[in-house]
């Protein structure tokens, strides 16, 4: 059976245009995703846990649905300080529960996005954001800038569909017009077909807007010789690429999150995108990895006023990234239990978090074995949104698209089993 | 001798990330690459491992030349190897040092441990599905 207009559930760019072939519970052929979305479509059905296993001694056991969610609401009750992390690979409507649940709890509860773009929210929140949908960086975008990230490997087809290879209504030829510039440590394959590849010493990105600033107010007299490595020269090029751009897209990635100045990066980095806007159309947009990150940051907000890293020990919701963000919370031996939903912390934390993970009753929901399962004491199967579950889920520039389904494999959805254990926390915290 | 380490995506760790059980992923996210310079000064060859020690620990990872990294940095793809040495310090951020972490490089005869070594030496079990059912 041929499933067309499929959304791939890998990355940020939520692709929607995916085709998938499938013969009973099988994917035999994937079209137009790229080799990420490809992987994940056609292993659809590969490597699924069959249902919910729980730690037995040294060993594992096989579970009920039922015993698990049993034991994951009873850890949950029991719990002084339970952190409810991940929500990044899942659907909105799971995020809502999380967030109705953590409150009920008093509990803590983020997503990667503390270990992703958490800074860059740090400095739109002091700053402001002047972000655009992709559809207009597409049709209108004559200058795409992507700094500390490299599309090429982690969101394949950002450039074929939104920047550089896509065509644009208002451009005649948009691969001719549209210029790119590619700002990175090392010389990645995104850089080796920017139009500038301006290859900076690790950590001079702040110096390095403070400068293109200055120039781009008319004060290049203050800027010295080299910034962190780039020529004044080679500064004033670029400053004179975006000034005369007719609309310029300006993307970064973790490279600048987590570079040291962390958020006050971002924040310079916009700095620079309003003092462009004094002379043409500029726009900033994060390039978000999994493919609902940016949509726990819109649940978390609509429904507690925060983005992530939201406390409620204090019945209100209480917001201190370094102080209530999971790897702090973790590397302090703080939290007493946890769920983890749709997220891998096992292959992405430090390991002192992870040591801390065993030694506590940590529960994870997630369809597959991963890293983290030998760190859990027990695992819930689910299905995976976008495959055999359809959800909400927010693309990186914040339009929200419906995921939709193509298998059924009879596993239940993350919103079903979190929603199941939702009821057993009311049952005792709300009789 | 010292490196910065520096983290990021590649596409093949990427495609790994559906099924972290598999061989694929612990080799896409055990791969240390260095320019080729610094691998002549440390001696080693394309494929020789190398013992990387960071603020958590140590870590053995294979070494591929790559032009692309300035000298004096190595470029591992994120994951279980790579978290594997490092601290748990955000500087009040919640974002850990995945890209600035100083780190002390030798070649080792070690091999390369699996990604369910790393999790046992974390006090993990490992789970594999013949051991239920
Ligand atoms: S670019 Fe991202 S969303 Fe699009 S097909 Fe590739 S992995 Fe999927």
């Amino acid at each position: 059976m041929i499933h067309t207009d499929m959304v791939c559930p890998f990355c940020g760019c939520l692709c929607d245009d995916i085709v998938v072939e499938t013969e009973g519970n099988a994917v035999v052929r994937v079209d137009n995703a790229c080799t990420l979305g490809t992987h994940k479509l056609m292993n659809a059905s590969m490597d699924r846990l069959k249902g919910p296993i729980m730690r037995d001694g040294a060993g594992w056991r096989d579970a009920t649905y039922d015993e698990a969610i049993e034991y994951a609401a009873g850890v949950l009750l029991d719990a002084d300080r339970p952190l409810l992390y991940g929500w990044s690979s899942t659907q909105g409507e799971a995020q809502g529960l999380g967030v109705s649940m953590a409150e009920l709890l008093g509990g803590v509860i983020d997503s990667t996005t503390s270990v992703c773009h958490g800074p860059s929210i740090l400095a739109i929140q002091e700053v402001g954001h002047p972000g655009c949908t992709l559809g207009q960086v597409k049709n209108r975008a004559d200058l795409i800038i992507y700094w500390g990230c490299n599309p090429t490997e982690a969101h394949p087809r950002h450039m074929s569909r939104y920047t550089t290879y896509a065509d644009g209504f208002f451009l005649q030829n948009s691969f001719r017009e549209r210029k790119l510039i590619v700002v990175d440590v090392r010389k990645t394959e995104t850089a080796s077909i920017a139009d500038e590849f301006v290859q900076i010493t690790p950590g001079g990105d702040y110096a390095v807007f403070s400068a293109l600033r200055a120039i781009v107010r008319g004060r290049g007299d203050v800027v010295p010789p080299t910034v962190a490595g780039v020529t004044k020269e080679q500064l004033e090029k670029i400053a004179e690429m975006c000034k005369s751009a007719k609309f310029g897209a300006f993307f970064f990635g973790v490279g600048l999150t987590m570079a040291p100045g962390r958020y006050k990066n971002i924040r310079n980095a916009i700095e620079l995108v309003d003092e462009l806007n004094r002379y043409t159309k500029f726009t900033l947009t994060p390039l978000r990895g999994h493919y609902n990150v940016y949509g726990s940051n819109e649940v978390f907000t609509w429904m507690t006023g925060y983005p992530y890293a939201v406390d409620f020990s204090r019945q209100i919701a209480f917001y201190n990234p370094g102080e209530t963000t999971a790897v702090d919370i973790l590397a302090r031996k703080e939290c007493d239990a946890c769920l983890i939903v749709a997220s891998d912390p096992g292959a992405h934390f430090p390991r002192k978090c992870l040591e801390h993970l065993t030694s506590i009753p940590t529960v994870l929901i997630d369809p597959a074995r991963t890293v983290t399962t030998p760190l859990c004491r027990c695992q819930i199967p689910t299905a995976v949104t976008g495959i055999d579950a359809s959800g909400t889920a927010y693309r990186m520039d914040g339009v929200p698209i419906h995921v939709k389904t193509f298998l059924d494999l009879g596993y239940p959805t993350d919103t079903e089993v979190i929603g199941r254990i939702f009821e057993k926390v009311q049952e005792v915290r709300h009789p | 001798m010292k490196f910065l380490f520096n983290t990021g995506r590649t596409a093949a760790q990427g495609i790994g990330l559906d099924r972290k059980a598999g061989a694929e992923y612990a080799r896409a996210t055990s791969r240390c690459m260095m320019n080729p310079v610094d691998m002549m000064d440390l001696d080693v060859e394309a494929g020789d491992h190398l013992q990387v020690r960071g603020p958590a620990g140590e870590v053995v990872l294979s070494v591929v030349p790559a032009e692309g990294t300035p000298r004096g940095m190595v470029f591992v793809p994120l994951g279980p190897y790579a978290n594997h040495i490092l601290g748990g310090e955000t500087h009040g951020t919640g974002m850990p040092d995945f890209k600035t972490m100083t780190v002390e490089i030798e070649p080792t005869l070690r091999e390369v441990p699996t990604v369910a070594d790393l999790m046992d030496e974390i006090g993990g079990a490992a789970y594999s599905p013949e051991e239920t059912s």
